[in-house]
């Protein structure tokens, strides 16, 4: 399905301008009090690895970074890809390239690659224990 | 090939792919050089199933997507809670054609 360009640009800018929607639509609210949609916190109670990274996201557009990093560090990964990569689309179908497409595939490979995989894997289950530390106490 | 040797992997292998496209399948591979048996007779596919199973545990962790191979899809969920629990929803219903696709990606490479 996202093999061919257009079908991967479509679903990438969709998936940004959903996530830029959600920040809109808990913009004006108290972040410790917006909407939950989280599957695995509905069913369990308790927190997934990302859980946080709404609040993450809009701390750092109030200039609370530290708070930003305290919600969850995913969410310094989370809002320079939300804001890149629209941009990028953009720039790439105005000059009918494709350099986003080899980049993601570039990305895509290097992180099946066993060791790259198994320290990341590592970081997000402690983000995950921290998060979970960050919510029962 | 052989049509027996054919028929034989449709039978044992059919269920991965998706059933509109066995035919073409079958056609193509009939066409095929006989040296291609081997590689053909050891190719690994997903199992639609299992990656259903794994899409409703642990969907909104994004694990199905990484299983079949979509890394950069899995990354996604992973980073948005399941794409805010909407995504994975919606992957329940497409993960097994998501898996059948990808085998029929693995068994295009033989053809090349």
């Amino acid at each position: 399905m996202l093999q061919k360009r257009e079908n991967l640009y479509l679903f990438l800018f969709i998936a940004c301008i959903a996530g830029l929607g959600w920040l809109a639509l808990n913009h004006a609210e108290d972040p410790e009090h917006g909407l939950t949609l989280c599957l695995f916190r509905a069913v369990t109670s308790l927190p997934c690895p990302s859980c946080g990274t709404t609040r993450s996201v809009w701390a750092v557009m109030h200039g609370d970074f530290f708070q930003a990093l305290y919600y969850n560090p995913l969410g310094y990964i989370v809002l320079p890809i939300m804001l890149i990569t629209p941009v990028w689309i953009i720039i790439d179908l105005l000059t009918k390239s494709q350099s986003l497409m080899l980049f993601y595939k570039r990305v895509e490979s290097a992180l099946r690659k066993r060791n790259l995989a198994a320290v990341l894997i590592g970081l997000i289950l402690l983000n995950w224990v921290w998060n979970i530390y960050k919510y029962v106490w | 090939m052989d049509a027996q040797k054919v028929d034989m992997f449709i039978m044992a292998n059919g269920k991965f792919f998706e059933s509109h496209l066995v035919g073409q399948i079958r056609d193509r591979l009939l066409v095929l050089d006989d040296s291609k048996w081997s590689i053909l007779n050891t190719m690994q596919f997903k199992d639609p199933t299992v990656s259903l199973i794994v899409s409703l545990l642990g969907g909104s962790l994004g694990i199905d997507r990484f299983l079949i191979g979509d890394t950069g899809l899995g990354v996604g969920k992973l980073l948005t809670c399941g794409g805010l629990g909407i995504w994975a929803i919606i992957d329940w219903f497409l993960i097994m054609g998501a898996t059948r696709e990808k085998n029929l990606e693995k068994l295009q490479m033989i053809f090349i």
